[in-house]
């Protein structure tokens, strides 16, 4: 490839792509001030209800701790 | 304490005055990459929030507005890909390079599709240094390389585009 085919394909570009406006219209600062305001999603229900579960088992059968134990 | 100290140790009123000063230079910075306000504007607003989330990664003796667009041009990178078009590149010919105003328009949009599927890392160098006419050191520092890993990737950006445009029967003048 020539010096000469880089400048019509660069030329080609320039024709294509007309310029872009790039002065930002508003801003954007109340947009990343309630991003940074989102708090992450809570713990979904079906993991409380495992952990409520498994308390509830190691209060009713505490032998079952060490067998968790064992195999951790 | 300075501006950037206050920001580094997470000090709402300092970030909000950084954002201030650089969501106009940071946004220009993606638009000339995504050519499209709209989405200019989500990955501005994105790369703000990336940067307060970040914040104890900077140095307060750093270049702040060097870091956020190293932040906002990774995130363009990954609008590009994300953004590809769907449809298959036409590789019927299209004959030579029209002279009526109506075809020129379609072969407008063939190089532009053309150049939306170059890979987004050969379209985002070949956008900054070729369309933008920006510095080779600029964008190099922009996207944490060198000089000539940017010219190598202008260069293939063209040699892959121009092939795809012989192939559409189309010869750039």
């Amino acid at each position: 490839m020539t010096e000469d085919d880089g400048r019509k394909v660069r030329d080609a570009l320039k024709q294509s792509f007309p310029p872009v406006n790039v002065d930002l219209r508003r801003d954007l600062w109340p947009r990343v001030l309630a991003k940074l305001d989102d708090r992450p999603a809570g713990i979904p229900w079906y993991d409380w209800a495992l952990a409520g579960l498994s308390t509830a088992m190691f209060l009713a059968f505490p032998r079952l701790i060490l067998v968790l134990a064992y195999h951790l | 304490m300075d501006l950037l100290q206050r920001f580094a140790l997470g000090e709402i009123d300092a970030f909000e005055a950084l954002t201030q000063q650089f969501q106009g230079e940071i946004y220009a910075w993606i638009v000339r990459i995504v050519r499209d306000s709209g989405a200019a504007e989500d990955l501005t607003v994105e790369t703000l929030w990336r940067i307060y989330r970040a914040r104890h990664q900077f140095r307060p003796d750093g270049n702040f507005g060097a870091w956020a667009r190293r932040i906002a041009t990774n995130l363009a990178i990954d609008h590009l890909r994300r953004a590809r078009p769907e449809e298959a590149l036409m590789t019927e010919p299209a004959g030579e390079l029209p002279r009526d105003p109506l075809l020129q328009q379609e072969t407008r949009e063939h190089i532009q599709r053309a150049f939306r599927h170059l890979p987004a890392k050969l379209q985002l160098a070949a956008t900054l240094a070729l369309i933008e006419e920006q510095p080779y050191e600029e964008i190099a520092d922009a996207l944490g390389t060198s000089v000539g890993t940017v010219k190598s990737r202008v260069f293939r950006a063209v040699r892959v585009l121009r092939k795809r445009l012989n192939r559409l029967g189309i010869k750039p003048e």
